[in-house]
């Protein structure tokens, strides 16, 4: 367990190395931040005042050096948007996106086990048909056009909710419904199409034949079996809502989180923040991947962990 | 051709000239996935011939028509079937055209991810051993990146645009195919009739391409449907954020963009390309899942899934246990 | 009645202060702006989100009335001359700011010194580049001093912010704002919202409305959203077409004015007749008519915004006369010629669609217009950038403190910020009428620009675009020339 735990937290750091260079490349790619922070009609001394004063006019080898330096000390140096340390900035935003994510997800876990496990018990049968087609459909259905459309009609037309921001409650309704959707139907198909193999196998038979009850088979062994890849796809969606597809559903309900908060740093040529974003985001991924690692270990003890 | 069966991952039925009859029967019996595949067929005839179907240039503004209604509505009128947008613009001559982008986008994200995550694959699970190993690990690494996040640092950090759209997707996708094409070289190598052949002095060209190849086909196929959903998804979810398509050029996800700050007067805007995008997104994976019953028992979410768990007992075994497909 | 009114608020004030969970009093607005301000600071940064919110916190010397004119604020008159560098201004006696700090003399030294001192390192800098010192003379007197002759000091002086003179000092100052003005800060919580409530202490008597949210949503779909669900009062940059579908709305002559900057030096556009052509083929009526459904007034010739000072009131609008173009095309040899045109999206109201019209008309009359969006960093690059000029390209320019001074400086004289032409002459003008301070020698010399400009088509100025504002139903508020949100010059009214 230890030699497992070190080697994959060896990868991790690999991933972060990774991750840096290519920030860095990038974020020096980004256009000249003092033009598009300065006002327009700022001269020519101004920016040059400017980009000297936020460390931009050295080498990049010096800068390279210094940016992994600050690293180690979680300093990613100042937000040129707001003056003041991204990391700041990063943490007060990242509670918003767990939020959103923690809720559609948990929506989207809560509902596709027995949505999924309806439709495996008559495969072919009405509710299989139903979500079948209903989880080919959410799977179709841009997230963006989605928020649009339930913003105009359960906020403006109906106004019974929220159009956007944070809030009460009531501000977390459209977007988790939203970031959900994808990710239920994606689930749901996945525990429908699991239990339907469980079922299939031999020791359900034998089970059945030996009068063993109905459900005690389902929920005793079918749906339990099922989990495994159940949760390494809860365990992806997570992930991959982290990674950054959170930032279209924040984008279109105005949700100050951390996607939201990178389409402005882009938007403004804010390097500091911008890769302070992608970094933690990178680190949390990996921590996520290796208690992933450590719960499998847990629940199928088929897995070894060397 | 007869292609031999193995034990090993299901194998379709390689539509020949032989065997396409009784597909195209099964799929004619499959409703759903006939509606899919029809609408799929019009989808690349719309892309193809779109300068002779659209009745506009979908570029062409006229300050006097902007907003007018789609034609059913009071105020529209049938030189304009699904009405103008804010430039005047001819709503149903952006649709037609937007198809392009999809499609464009994602057959060439779809090949080029393939192609090099294919050629990945083959490579690591041919070698095998220390050169295997590093391989995965350099795919888990990758993995294991902030993906969305990435793309917009660097699209932003580039500038956007069509090509680097296709670049940097193609980029971020490939390693599935790798994974899928290593799990099956693995698997398929450990039969025996191909272990035999190894013995016997086969060269491993004529392995790969008597074996391996035939083994592939389907599960890639299924896979790489399935990637052109998810890529004509990304194509139009960037090109709302402003970071893919640019204009002149049109793209669906772009207009629903520039749509949205019309919503209130000019719902037709937002409603069209967006329905073409759902359209597009379902026909496919209506498609897929008959292809996918048809060819493929298995289901694409539960061999992910165990691809993630295989993956997981290797990590955990160093010494390389073979994928269980 | 106003002393009802005040009465009556400061009852509400005690209430609201005894029982600080009640909300949604009557005199409470929501306002949405664009973006969250970065600091609170008012001297620090340029920043659209920072001055919405801090104009109600924070006063300035010089005023302006709603419909522009420059009016005393914090000053208790026009300030007066006494030589070509100095200015003197009398103070409004027995002000104070909202922590007890008195508004003074040492004050207004202490908020010019703070942000001219180099180490602030002001983004506003811009505005008061010419600004050397302050000097108390009496503690209601004081006097700046500029380094040259600056004639638009006043209007300078009404951009610049009073803080108080030992707060400002304070760590926590620029997260919580003492100023002068009607509203305090009550609460900033980072991502979400920023709440005013009304200074009770005011010494222009306390404001109608007790509360101000601010919200920051940046998609005009959003905001309008906000407003169509009653969850907005007040949202800015109304899209035209949406002023018939919000339960109100008001439009004021704004300051922002589009051009397109042609070079003088590239090929095909450096020949007049072709300039002149691409000026005659833009039908500005129609699109100020269909574009911005009349909320926008078609250019008289200049950049120079009309309320500003220097606007050349003797220039005629550009015409729209296709066939000319056409034959000034032919003529020039330029058919087919492609001309590149440089601009951006969504930086500005309607800003892409404005350059795609602009291209179409072009195209109308014979050469081929490339129009490239650029996302905006690349576009900031190409509209700086001296060496090598776009052959035109796209900009807003927006004049804060409506003096020609801007518009000349920024596209007019040569070397200037965007400017694309070469003309000697012309730039000695604009530098000349920079430090004139005979106000009619100075309108002659802005004149005399603007006319050279006009007829050698250095521009192609397209339109005054006009601010439009969308309102729940209950808000009372006439918008103001200077695009502040002055709450204090709103209303609610019961429903």
């Amino acid at each position: 367990m230890g030699a497992f735990l070190l080697r994959r937290i060896f990868q991790g750091m690999l991933v972060v190395l990774g991750v840096t260079l290519v920030v860095f490349v990038a974020t020096r790619m980004v256009g000249d931040p003092a033009k598009v922070m300065l006002p327009l009609s700022a001269t020519d001394a101004q920016r040059a005042a400017f980009n000297h004063q936020m460390g931009l006019d050295r080498p990049l080898g010096a800068q390279f050096i210094t940016f992994v330096g600050d690293l180690s000390t979680l300093d990613f140096g100042d937000s040129l948007w707001q003056r003041r340390p991204a990391i700041q900035i990063v943490f007060e935003r990242l509670p918003n996106t767990l939020a959103l994510i923690g809720l559609g997800l948990g929506l989207a876990v809560t509902l596709s086990l027995p949505l999924g496990a309806l439709a495996a018990l008559r495969p072919g049968g009405v509710a299989d048909r139903v979500v079948v087609f209903g989880g080919l459909f959410g799977l179709s259905l841009p997230q963006f056009w989605l928020g649009l459309l339930m913003i105009m009609f359960f906020a403006v037309t109906l106004k019974i909710l929220p159009t956007s921001g944070v809030g009460g409650p009531s501000h977390y309704i459209l977007p988790a419904v939203t970031l959900a959707i994808p990710s239920l139907a994606r689930l749901m198909m996945l525990v429908r199409s699991s239990v339907i193999d469980e079922l299939n196998q031999q020791y359900v038979r034998t089970a059945r034949a030996k009068g063993m009850r109905f459900h005690t088979i389902l929920f005793g062994h079918a749906l339990r079996n099922a989990l495994v890849p159940f949760l390494t796809l809860a365990g992806w969606e997570f992930i991959s809502a982290l990674a950054g597809y959170t930032v279209v559903v924040e984008t279109v309900f105005a949700w100050p989180g951390l996607g939201l908060t990178a389409m402005k740093a882009i938007e403004r040529s804010d390097l500091f923040l911008l890769q302070a974003i992608v970094f933690t985001v990178a680190i949390m991924i990996v921590i996520v991947n290796i208690l992933l690692d450590v719960l499998y270990k847990l629940i199928d003890p088929r897995i070894k962990l060397a | 051709m007869a292609v031999t069966t193995h034990a090993a991952p299901p194998t379709a039925a390689k539509p020949r000239s032989g065997s396409f009859r009784p597909i195209a029967l099964e799929l004619w019996h499959d409703k759903a996935g006939m509606i899919g595949f029809t609408v799929i067929v019009l989808l690349i005839l719309m892309a193809v011939f779109a300068p002779l179907i659209a009745p506009y240039d979908p570029a062409i503004q006229s300050v006097a028509a902007r907003l007018k209604p789609p034609a059913w509505l009071p105020k529209g009128s049938w030189e304009h079937v699904l009405g103008t947008d804010q430039l005047g613009r001819d709503v149903l001559s952006r649709v037609i055209y937007g198809a392009r982008a999809s499609l464009l986008v994602g057959t060439s994200v779809v090949l080029l991810a393939g192609t090099f995550g294919v050629l990945f694959g083959l490579f690591a699970g041919f070698k095998g051993g220390r050169i295997d190993d590093l391989m995965m690990r350099l795919v888990d690494i990758q993995v294991a990146f902030p993906g969305l996040l990435m793309i917009l640092l660097i699209i932003s950090a580039v500038g956007p645009s069509l090509s680097t759209m296709i670049v940097v997707l193609a980029v971020t996708n490939w390693m599935i195919y790798a994974r899928v094409v290593r799990g099956i070289v693995l698997s398929v190598r450990q039969t025996p009739y191909v272990e035999a052949a190894e013995m016997i002095g086969c060269k491993p060209g004529r392995v790969l391409f008597k074996h391996i190849l035939p083994n592939l086909t389907s599960p890639l196929l299924t896979l790489g449907i399935l990637e052109f959903t998810n890529i004509v998804l990304a194509e139009a979810a960037m090109s709302f954020l402003g970071l893919g398509v640019q204009p002149p050029a049109t793209s669906w996800g772009l207009d629903v963009s520039n749509g949205k700050d019309y919503i209130f007067v000019a719902w037709w805007l937002i409603t069209f390309p967006g329905l073409s995008i759902s359209i597009t997104v379902l026909s496919i994976n209506l498609f897929a899942n008959w292809l996918r019953v048809t060819t493929d028992p298995q289901e694409r979410e539960k061999r992910f899934a165990r691809l993630k768990a295989v993956e997981r007992r290797r990590n955990g075994a160093p010494a390389g246990a073979p994928a269980k497909a | 009645m106003t002393l009802i009114r005040n009465l009556l608020s400061g009852v509400v004030f005690a209430a609201m202060a005894a029982l600080p969970a009640v909300a949604a009093s009557a005199s409470e607005v929501t306002i949405a702006i664009g973006s969250e301000p970065s600091t609170l600071d008012p001297q620090q940064r340029d920043d659209g989100g920072e001055r919405a919110i801090n104009d109600n916190i924070y006063e300035t010397l010089m005023a302006r009335t709603p419909a522009g004119e420059l009016v005393p604020g914090l000053a208790a008159a026009a300030p007066t001359q006494i030589d070509a560098t100095t200015w003197e201004f009398k103070l409004r006696p027995g002000v104070t700011f909202t922590n007890g700090e008195p508004f003074n003399a040492d004050a207004v030294v202490a908020s010019v010194t703070r942000i001219i001192d180099p180490a602030l390192k002001s983004e506003q800098m811009s505005y008061f580049g010419t600004i050397k010192s302050a000097e108390k003379v009496d503690d209601v007197t004081v006097r700046i001093i500029t380094t040259g002759a600056d004639p638009i000091l006043p209007s300078r002086m009404y951009w610049m912010k009073m803080v108080p003179a030992a707060y400002s000092k304070d760590p926590n100052f620029a997260t919580a704002p003492v100023g002068t003005g009607p509203y305090e800060l009550d609460s900033w919580s980072r991502g979400e919202s920023v709440v005013l409530k009304a200074n009770p202490k005011y010494w222009g008597g306390a404001p109608a409305i007790d509360q101000v949210n601010y919200r920051f949503i940046s998609e005009p779909g959003t905001r309008m959203s906000g407003l169509m669900a009653g969850e907005l009062d007040v949202i800015t940059n109304l899209l035209p077409e949406f002023v018939a579908s919000v339960p109100k709305s008001e439009a004021v002559q704004g300051l922002e004015t589009s051009v397109i900057i042609l070079s003088t030096e590239n090929p095909t556009v450096k020949d007049l007749k072709v300039r002149e052509a691409l000026n005659l083929a833009v039908d500005r009526k129609a699109l100020a008519e269909s574009l911005f459904s009349g909320y926008a007034t078609p250019t008289k010739g200049q950049l120079v915004n009309p309320r500003a000072f220097g606007y050349n009131k003797a220039l005629e609008p550009y015409p729209y006369d296709p066939e000319k173009a056409r034959a000034l095309i032919k003529e020039a040899g330029a058919e087919g010629k492609t001309i590149t045109l440089v601009g951006e999206a969504g930086r500005w109201l309607k800003d892409r669609e404005l350059i795609e019209a602009v291209g179409a008309y072009w195209d109308a009359v014979g050469v081929k217009t490339d129009i490239q969006i650029n996302e905006f960093g690349e576009y900031l690059n190409q509209l700086f950038d001296k060496a090598k000029r776009p052959d035109a390209i796209f900009v807003v320019n927006s004049n804060e403190l409506l003096d020609a001074d801007r518009e000349t400086s920024f596209a007019y004289q040569a070397g200037g910020t965007a400017t694309s032409n070469t003309d000697k002459e012309l730039a000695e003008w604009v530098i000349a009428a920079r430090t004139e301070t005979d106000v009619a020698k100075r309108q002659a010399l802005y004149d005399e620009v603007t006319k050279k400009a006009h007829d050698n088509y250095y521009l192609v100025p397209l339109l005054n675009q006009q601010d439009i504002y969308g309102f729940s139903k209950r808000l009372d508020w006439k918008p103001r020339v200077d695009s502040k949100l002055l709450v204090k010059e709103m209303k609610v009214t019961e429903e």
